[in-house]
Parts: structure tokens; sequence; C-alpha cells
């Protein structure tokens, strides 16, 4: 019940802002937060409460039937893995409202409703046990973010909300025939189900229509591109700089922290849980195709971060870093084992709170001097220090200093890889010394050298701002001390999951 | 005792960093950083003398689980033996004195309390580097301070040469930061752990498990590991950054860029000395060998006198990474201490230099950025830029206006030279050119004698170029009355500084810990392994049979090690009795002619620098433009990737969301067609009638509510609603 509370308190909080008067916005904007912090509050709650020790599914409502004609049912739970990607979420949500405070300036009451109908679909998501509804909160997803990007974003914004929700359109259309094929095959007409358990449970037995080799190869396949257009993985990437782009601050926070982890969230889910055959053929090391995820991780790593060196627009650059931090995740679930895909989780939870911090920051520029140029600043360092410190924190936490979080997920990804994996995993650093390149690169255009005249009245990041950036900054550095404090959460859930590979 | 020393020790320079952290947040700052960050580093300087008594003979690492994995735990923790305390005596050290010497050196600078923060961080980050017992502590400690070094080297960002150098230090070092990691990753997939020490340790499953199959990804990840110590200790090809680094505030260079992070490459050396193979070892020998000669010969036609100091540390670290190369792990730890004292005495002193000559550089800031303007021509294209006050052809004749810093700087520079018997460095570069020497004798080529020769010229070289720096700054006449006529005597807080490390640059103080056997090199299973295993009758009869013959051999090293009879001439005094004296003979000879010619050059002016100069003119070219590395890096290394980085974002551009819009736009059109068709056909009559519909209904809906998007969120809702009970009702 608090797992349902949880997710459908936005959406409840939706009808609440729609039904405030339009002109009263400050009411619009504390009752948005309000519908955000309840979440939050459940989401500490069950992080605290989570029995770490036992990595099976926890806080189990349903199954309630709900479809009965096709067997659907209203099945959620949490596992470590869920749980995380739950706080993160509901830790993301309020800060992205007090991100939009004073720079969304038309519409506030429909944008603050579509946050929260955002919101409601991305926890959802986390937490559906049914195939079905799981699909259901995936696509819930879409709809605002479209109107989001559409309506409030840049110059562009049409072309990016369109591209952005065709694209993932056509990546859920592919998972819906694999998720179709997969009902089909459960069982005999009658008992034919949605149930993500059940389903695992089917496909690791014996005899069973859906541990075939073959077929399972076919399923993982239109999960997998529609999970790959969400993560995004190569070469179905290219929404993602546009969307970034043109998307407002609160909104790329939330696509590069939550809506591409969807994606990764989907492969472990879906992918790996439900077709250890089909994973085995894409990840055995044999061939071209044993390679082929690990070889996909590589791309992402390599492509995105040379991608980021040469670009000029400073939220475009992050935009291309995250698909080059991406990478890793591949790259760690290929890998399969333990330190591999505990090394993919983390990066997921760290990317989440590393590049949310990072497209704040690019947003805390933007409100000040209206451009995202790099090459049109310099020497900020002087004029802003506070902002400069911050940044730098985040920076390098992108880069994987160690000591920072970014460092553990990245290096645990790589030393599982490396097993399985030895040439490509080497290929993959460079993209440590590419994304040190461009990140310092950046730095030294942006902040150092002399101050550029035009800017010498930008005045420091405000308390508001701070604000939203502290408690992901803790995160960070919390998380790169002491690593356990995220891994205890999901160390028996992996345990489980290898056990299923 | 030992884990409560140690935390002290880690969190007084941590929680001075961190209060500057925090209150930095909200824009304040401690009222005086400076006191507090000298007074966490004078805290553990005494913790770390303190830990003096806590050594003992085989210590055991105490360690935490850091990373717990179904299978595999990651654990940190810290490992305290004789090497360790001295490492910590010399960092706690030094840096404590290059702390009290900023005070005066870095008063007035507008972010006075902000460069204190720094060293703080930076003695945290290297301490705990030092004291870590496994490799992956270590790895954290490495980037840190590398981050450290970063963000002093462009303290003052806003010159765009130090933002280039900092930028530049980072990037290179990461390279070998890189090689470093995969060759962890080496290492953790085949002993599972990261630790060093202790019965699961690297070490430990090494000695016992490895057979002559694996000695060649050991020597692979041996050498890949040095290569993050190339990277760090600025050894070649990685040494460009170093240089460069010299645009950071001199403490700074002190410090970081000569007395201690720059030596964690060769701690690190060290600390793998035991799965250092016969190849690896070699390699090192090399790179190090290669590099104390061709740093030395750089030094020789620098007039920047940081920059002297700078190819001089390169240099000297070299010869450290010689002498680990050559297995005199005890002469290349004991130079790091003797380095550290003298060197970071000669970075101090030339700071006090160029404090001397900074009033006036205040005075004419004007004038100086004219001169930069001039400077531009050739200069700037070589990127060095000499600043006047840091340029020796300034200088001249300060020994009577700065009697103290020229006294200390003479001490470390005769030290430093090699000058036999009263001072440290003599010892220390002594015991290496034996050691050297005796490895020679040992290997099986001749070719290897080479080594022993590089070493010695460098050693002859060293002694020259240090001397002209003395002669050109010191002596001789002013060269620049101006800037003379300004030129003072530092205050006490930078003069007390240069008198302590003068003091310790005499042997009686770090001797003590070297001569007495307390630091004794750990057994290297693996570095005659290959040949012993070949030649013993096992080998033949298979892998496990090797292995036990190996395990047998090992024991028979550390049994000898424990008797005293070094094998690698460890110590001058035994085993190597002829190639000890013929290498101290030899190596009084070259520091006397490095002297001597540098006194005809420099001083008598017998001979002319310009016309040797000009007689050898493709010699001093190369020379000049430091063998044109950075010419290389910058147009062939840099250039190329960022070509590839456009060339990879057009490709994305072009070609990859080309094919996306394309699909997009043929997908539209053909369905436009299609559903067009469809659409006159068939649907529109049945459209018209549902647009009528709509159309009133929305008409009615608009007057209700404004604004689509809203109309769009209730019809979403109603239509949630409404399939949640049309799908209850099926």
């Amino acid at each position: 019940m608090l797992l349902s509370l949880m997710i459908f308190i936005p959406l409840l909080g939706m009808v609440a802002v729609l039904l405030l008067p339009r002109e009263s916005e400050e009411l619009i904007k504390r009752a948005t937060l309000l519908f955000t912090l309840i979440p939050l509050a459940l989401a500490v709650y069950l992080f605290i409460s989570y029995d770490r020790s036992n990595g099976g599914t926890q806080y189990v409502q349903g199954p309630v039937p709900w479809i009965d004609a096709f067997n659907i049912q209203y099945h959620i739970g949490i596992d470590g893995l869920s749980v995380t990607l739950l706080l993160l979420t509901a830790l993301l949500g309020p800060i992205c409202v007090i991100a939009s405070w004073r720079n969304i300036e038309k519409g506030i009451k429909a944008y603050m409703a579509l946050f929260l109908l955002l919101e409601t679909g991305m926890l959802g998501f986390f937490a559906a046990l049914d195939l079905f509804l799981f699909y259901v909160f995936f696509e819930l997803t879409l709809l605002p973010m479209y109107f989001l990007i559409g309506v409030w974003g840049g110059p562009r914004r049409e072309y990016a909300a369109i591209k952005f929700f065709l694209y993932t359109l056509f990546g859920s259309v592919l998972m819906l025939v694999a998720m179709i094929a997969v009902y089909l095959n459960s069982g005999d007409p009658g008992a034919r189900t949605f149930d993500i358990p059940t389903l695992i449970a089917l496909a690791s037995t014996e005899g069973h229509a859906l541990n075939n080799l073959n077929f399972q190869i076919w399923v993982f396949l239109g999960f997998f591109i529609g999970f790959a257009v969400k993560v995004p993985i190569f070469p179905f990437h290219t929404w993602l700089p546009d969307a970034h782009v043109e998307a407002p601050t609160a909104i790329s926070v939330i696509l590069a922290g939550i809506l591409l982890k969807m994606g990764t969230y989907g492969l472990v889910r879906i992918n790996m849980a439900m077709f250890p055959q089909g994973l085995d053929y894409f990840t055995n090391g044999i061939g071209f195709w044993g390679n082929s995820l690990a070889l996909l991780g590589f791309i992402n790593i390599v492509y995105g971060s040379f991608c980021a060196l040469a670009q000029t627009d400073f939220k475009k650059l992050v935009a291309y870093s995250s698909i080059g931090h991406m990478g890793f995740v591949i790259l760690g679930l290929a890998a399969r084992n333990s330190e591999g895909i505990t090394g993919a989780i983390l990066q997921m939870f760290n990317h989440g709170v590393i590049s949310a911090m990072l497209f704040l920051l690019v947003g805390v520029l933007y409100d000040r001097a209206h451009h995202r140029e790099i090459n049109g600043f310099g020497g900020l360092g002087s004029r802003m220090p506070v902002y400069t410190g911050i940044t730098t924190l985040a920076f390098m936490a992108s880069l994987g200093l160690p000591g920072l979080s970014g460092f553990v997920g990245e290096a645990l990804s790589l030393l599982g890889a490396y097993d399985k994996f030895k040439m490509l995993t080497i290929l993959s650093t460079i993209g440590i010394v590419v994304g040190a390149a461009y990140f310092l690169w950046t730095l030294q255009r942006v902040f150092l050298g002399t101050l550029n005249p035009k800017y010498e009245a930008l005045p420091e990041i405000n308390g508001r701002e701070i604000l939203t950036l502290v408690p992901l900054g803790i995160l960070t550095i919390v998380l790169g001390v002491w690593p356990n404090f995220a891994i205890d959460m999901f160390r028996e859930s992996v345990t489980n999951l290898i056990n299923l590979l | 005792m030992v884990v409560s020393l140690i935390s002290i020790i880690l969190l007084c320079p941590l929680a001075a960093f961190a209060i500057f952290g925090l209150l930095g947040l909200a824009n304040r700052r401690f009222p005086r950083q400076d006191y507090l960050s000298t007074i966490a580093m004078l805290v553990a300087l005494v913790c770390s003398f303190l830990l003096l008594r806590e050594v003992v003979p085989n210590p055991e690492p105490h360690t935490v689980n850091w990373i717990s994995l179904g299978g595999v735990t990651f654990s940190m923790g810290f490992y305290l033996d004789s090497v360790t305390v001295i490492m910590l005596i010399v960092v706690t050290l030094v840096s404590s004195l290059v702390h009290i010497f900023s005070m005066g050196y870095m008063h007035g600078d507008p972010r006075y309390p902000r460069f204190f923060a720094y060293l703080s961080l930076f003695s945290f980050s290297m301490l705990f580097l030092v004291v870590s017992d496994n490799l992956l502590g270590i790895y954290i400690g490495w980037e840190l301070v590398g981050l450290c070094s970063y963000l002093l080297i462009g303290f003052w960002f806003e010159k765009d040469s130090a933002a280039n150098a900092c930028k530049k230090a980072f990037l290179t070092t990461r390279v070998g930061d890189v090689g470093m990691f995969i060759g962890m990753m080496m290492l953790f997939t085949k002993f599972d752990t990261l630790s060093l020490y202790g019965e699961g340790g690297i070490f430990a499953q090494a000695a016992a498990q490895l057979s002559t199959a694996d000695m060649v990804w050991l020597s692979i990840a041996g050498v890949l590991i040095f290569c993050g110590a190339i990277g760090k200790s600025a050894q070649m090809p990685l040494h460009t950054w170093l240089p460069d680094a010299m645009e950071g505030p001199t403490p700074v260079s002190a410090l970081i860029h000569a007395a201690t992070m720059v030596a964690a490459g060769v701690y690190l050396t060290a600390r793998m000395f035991p799965i250092l193979t016969e190849t690896s070892s070699l390699v090192i020998a090399y790179v190090g060998g290669i590099t104390a000669l061709v740093a030395a010969t750089i030094a020789i036609v620098r007039f920047d006198i940081k920059r002297v100091l700078a190819y001089s540390t390169i240099s000297q670290l070299g010869y450290m990474m010689l002498a680990i190369g050559a297995g005199s792990y005890v002469a290349g730890l004991f130079h790091l201490t003797t380095h550290a004292f003298f060197k970071a005495l000669l970075f101090l002193g030339s700071g006090s230099v160029i404090h001397a000559f900074h009033a006036m550089h205040h005075a004419h800031d004007d004038e100086h950025e004219h001169a930069h303007e001039h400077e531009h021509g050739e200069e700037h294209i070589l990127g060095s830029e000499i600043p006047p006050d840091q340029d020796m052809r300034n200088m001249g004749g300060l020994r009577h206006k700065m009697p103290i810093t020229f006294i200390t700087m003479l001490i470390a520079t005769l030290s430093i030279s090699g000058v036999p018997f009263i001072f440290s460095g003599f010892w220390s570069k002594d015991k290496i050119l034996a050691g050297v020497l005796g490895r020679a004798m040992e290997w099986s080529s001749v070719h290897h004698y080479i080594l022993f020769i590089i070493a010695l010229s460098a050693a002859g070289i060293t002694a020259f170029y240090m001397f002209r720096l003395i002669f050109m700054t010191f002596f001789g006449e002013p060269r620049n009355q101006e800037m003379h006529d300004m030129a003072h005597e530092s205050p006490k807080s930078m003069t007390v500084p240069l008198i302590v490390l003068a003091i310790l640059s005499f042997p009686v103080v770090n001797t003590l810990w070297f001569n007495k056997d307390y630091v004794k090199p750990p057994p290297q299973p693996h570095l005659h392994a290959p040949q012993h295993a070949y030649l013993s009758p096992d080998s033949q009869t298979g892998g496990q049979g090797a292995a036990l013959s190996l395990f047998g051999v090992s024991e028979a090293f550390a049994a000898e090690e424990e008797g005293g009879h070094g094998t690698h001439a460890d110590d001058g005094h035994h085993g190597h009795g002829p190639a000890h004296t013929i290498a101290m003979v030899l190596s009084i000879i070259v520091a006397g002619l490095g002297i001597f010619f540098s006194w005809l050059f420099y001083h008598r002016r017998t001979l002319s620098a310009e016309s040797v100069a000009t007689t050898f003119r493709p010699i001093y070219n190369l020379f000049w433009h430091k063998y044109y590395f950075d010419e290389f890096y910058d147009g062939v290394l840099v250039a190329l990737t960022v070509w590839k980085s456009r060339l990879f974002a057009q490709f994305d551009g072009s070609v990859v969301d080309g094919i996306v819009n394309g699909v997009g736009t043929v997908t539209r059109d053909i369905l436009a067609a299609f559903v067009g068709i469809f659409d006159n056909r068939v649907v529109d009559g049945l459209v018209n009638r549902v647009a009528q519909v709509t159309w009133a209904v929305g008409g009615r809906v608009r007057r209700i509510q404004t604004g689509a998007i809203q109309t769009y969120l209730f019809v979403v809702l109603a239509g949630i609603v409404l399939l949640i009970l049309i799908f209850r009702a099926l």
C-alpha cells in the first residue's frame, strides 16, 4: 500500500494542481513541491526499512486482477535495484520543482501538472511487476515529456519533442511486439500471463516454450531495441542531444537522471533476468554476436566521449557525455559478474546524480548569460567562485575522480568487464582520458583565463540554486567515500540476478 | 595505536580543507585558514614521528571492507613499515615547511586562504597514498594528488599559461594513470584482490602461485603499473607537463612538483618491487636512465630559474627509477628522501629570489605587460615565455643582497651535485651508481653497462647546470641594475624553512635510516625466476613442478636477503666491493668536472657558452627545443584527437542523425500519401461527422477550461479512468 501511495500521490497532486486557480502561481508551486516531497519521504522510508539481507521483492502489492481478459494484473513490489532508483527519482522530483521555481515563465500550472504526471509514470515504472503495467508506466512518461519539451523548450523545441516522441515510440512498438510474443508463449490460452516473476520462473523451466534459445534471442532483441533507444545506445542516440538542448533545465535533469535509467533498468529487469539464454548469446564472448553487447558499450563510451569533445554548446557537451557514461553501464552489464553488474547499477545511480548536477549547473549559467556557447565565456572563476567550486566538483565526479562517486561505478564496470572482454575494456579506457579532456577543456574555457568583460556583473549562484545542488553534491561525496552505502541495498539482489544467469 | 595515529595524520589536513569547503559554500572564510592548515600539518608531523616507534619487522595491514560484493571484497587499509614511516616524515616535514614559507611568499594574494586549503587537501591525499596497503587506495590518493596539482598549478588561473599548464598536467598524467588502471585490472583478474600485503595479498599470492608461464603477463602488468609512475613522476615520454607546472606558485613547485607528489611514482614503483620481473625491471631502468640524461641536457640551456630546477627534478626522478629498476631498492628510496629536502630547498630558494624581485614586479606591472608583448615572438611559439623575475639573465651578484638564500641554496647545490662526503646527495647518488654498476656486472648482457655510463654522465651534467644556476644568480655583476636595487632578503617566515632544509641536506640526518638496515629490500621472487626455473630440471616436467621449484627459489632468495648478502648491491658496503669503489671514484671525478666547467663558463668566463652553442648549433637547438616533444604532442597528438572528435561529431550530425531524419521524412511522406488516399476515399465522410461533433464538444470544453494543455491533461486522466473501468468490465 505504501508503494502504491508513493506512486499515485503525484497523480493526486496533478489533480489538485489542476483545480487550483491559474493566477495563484506561488500556491501551485508550493503544492507541487509538497506533492513531490511526500514521495521523497516515502522513498527514504523505504530505503531505510528495506531488508538488505534479503534481496527478494519486498513491499509487494497485488497481484490484483486489472484486465481479466488478458490476465493483466496490478502487481508492484521493489527489490534492491528498484528501491535505489526510486530514491533517485523521488529525490530529483523536488529538486526539479525548486529548479523550475523562477525560470518557467508561462503556463506554470500546466507545467507543474505535467511534471507530477511524469513523476507518477517514473515511480510506477520502477515498481511494476506486471509486464503490461510496466509498459503502461513506460508509455505514461512519454506524453508529459513530449509536452514539457515541446511547449517549454528552446527554439527548436517542436522538432526535438517530436523526434523524442517518435523515436521512443518506435522502440516501444518493438517492445510491445516482443511483449505480446512472450505473453502468447507463456502458456495455454487462459493460463497466459504478464506477471514478471512468473515469466522469469517459466523462462528457466526446462522444456517450457519460453526456455528456448531462438525465441529468447528474438524477444531479447525486441526489448533491447526498445530500451536501447531510451538509454540511448549507439546508433539510437541522436534524439538525446536535441532533446537536451531544447528541454528546460529541470526537464533535462529528469531526462538524464531518470529516463535514461529506465532503459538500463529495463535491460536488467527484463532482458537479463527473463532471457538469460538470449543474454548469453549476446555476451558469451564468442564471435561477433557474443561480443556485441560489450561492443555497443565500448562504442558508446568512445564515440560519446569524442563527440562531447567537439561540442561548443555546454548542454550538448553534457548530453554527449551522458552517452559516454551510459556506455559503462552497458559494458558492466555485459560482463554479467558481480563486479560488472554492481558497477553498472552504481553507475546508473551515480550518473543520475552527477548528470543532474551538471544540467542544473548549465541551467544556472544559462539563466544569467542567456547562452550556452562554451567559447563565449572565460574567466568566470574570479567572478563566481562558489559556482566554479561546485562545477569543478561535478566535473571531477563525472570524469571519474576517485573519492567521488563517478569513479566507483566506472572502475567496477571496467574491472568486471576486463574479466570477459579484455581488448574491448582496454580500448574503452580511452574514454577515461577523453572524458577528462572535454571536462577540463570546458573548465578552462568557461572559468579560467581573464574575465570576459561582458560578464563582469554576472551574479553569483544564489541560495535557491545552491539548495538544489547541495543534496546531490553530498551524495556524490558520500557514495565516493563509502560506496557500500548504496551497494548494501542491492548486493543480494545482484546475487539473485547472477544466480538466474 | 598505529591506526589512531595514522587516522590523526590523515584527518587533520582533511578537516582543515573541509572547513574551507563548507564555509566556502556560503561564500565565507575561516578567519585564519593559514594557521589552521599549518597547525593541522604540524600535528601530522608530530604523529609521524611518533609512528617511528611503531614499526615492526613484518607488519600486517589494518583493513576495513570498502566495497563488498557477492563474491569479492575490496578493502581499504593502512600498511606501516619503515618505508611508510620515512615517507610520512618526509611529506609532513616538507609540507609543514612549505606551509610556513607560504605565509610569507603568498602574503597579500587575493586567494590567500584558498591556497592553504588546497595545500591541506594535497597533504591529505599524498599521505593517504603513502599509507594505503592496496592498489585501489594508492590509485585513489594518486588521482587526488593529481587533482590538487591541477588546482594549484592553475592557482593563478587568470594567466592563460597557468590555465593551459594545469590542464596539460592533469591530462598527461591521466594517460599514465589509465595504463596503471589496466595493470590493476590484470592483477585483479589474476588474484581477485587489489590488496598488496597480508596473506591473501597480491605479493603473497604471486610468490606462491606464479610459474614461468606467468612471467610474460606479469611483466606486462608491471610495466603498465609503471606507466602510472611515468606520468606522475614525469618520466619520458610523459615528462612535458612538469616544466609547464612551474606556472604554479613556487611553494607548490617545491612541495608537489619536487619533493612529494612526483616522487609518488618512485614510491609506487618501489612498492611494486616484489612483483617486478627481469623484463619490467629493465624497462624501468632504461626509462629512468634515459629520462635522467635527456632532462639533464635540457636543463643546461634553460634561463628560467624554475625550469632549470624542473628539468633537474625530472632528471633526478629518473635516477631514482633507474635505481629501482636496477634492483637498488634502498638506494632509490634513499635518494628520494635526500632529494626531497635539497630540491624543496632549491625551489624555495628560487622562490625567495623571485619574491625579492616581486616588489619591483608590482611597481612595473604595466611595463611587464609590454615586455611580454615584445617577447611574444619566438619564445611564445616555444611555449616558454620567461617572466622577468624568474629569468636568470636578469640576476647576478645576489649573494650579498640575500646571504641566507645564497648559502642555503649553495648547500643544496653541493648536495645535488654530489660533492663528496659531507652532503647527503653524494651518498644517495653514490649508492645508486654503485648499485647500477653492480647490477650491470650481474646482467648477462654487456649492453647494460650503458646504464651506468648514462647515470654517470647525468651526474656530471647535473653538477654543471646546478653550478651554472648558482653562478648566474648569485655571482658576478648584477645584469639588471634596476631589479637588483629592489632585491632584498626575504622575511623570517621564508628564511627559517630554508635553514631547516639546509640542515636536512647534511647526511647526519637522513643517512641514519638508511645505513643501519632500517630499510630492507623486499624479496623479488620473479626477478631471476625465469632463468632459474629454466635451468632447473623440474621445468621440463610441467607447470606444477616449475611452480614448486620456483617457490623453492623464492624462499632461497628471501633467505639470502635476510642474511644480508644483498644480491643486487643494495648496500654499497657489502656485496660489490669493487663496484662501489669504482662508482665512488668516478662519481667524484664527474662531479668535479661538471663544477669545474661550470666555473670556466659562467664565472671565469674563459669559455663562452654562446660560442659553444653556435658551434654545436643542431645539438643546442635540440636541447633548447626540449627534443621537440611539445611540438610533437601539440602538433600531432592533440591536433589528431581534436580532429578525430570533430570527425565523430560531424558523422554523428550528418550520417547517424541524417539517417534518422531521412527515415522520418520518408515515413511521413509515404504515410501521408497512403493516409491521404485512404482518407479521401473512405474515412472522409466519417471524419467529417466526427469532426463536427468534436468541434461542438471542443467549443463547450473550451468554455470550461482555457489552455490546450489543461484540456489535454483532463482528457488523459479521464482516459486512464475510462481505461481501467472498461478493462475491469471485460
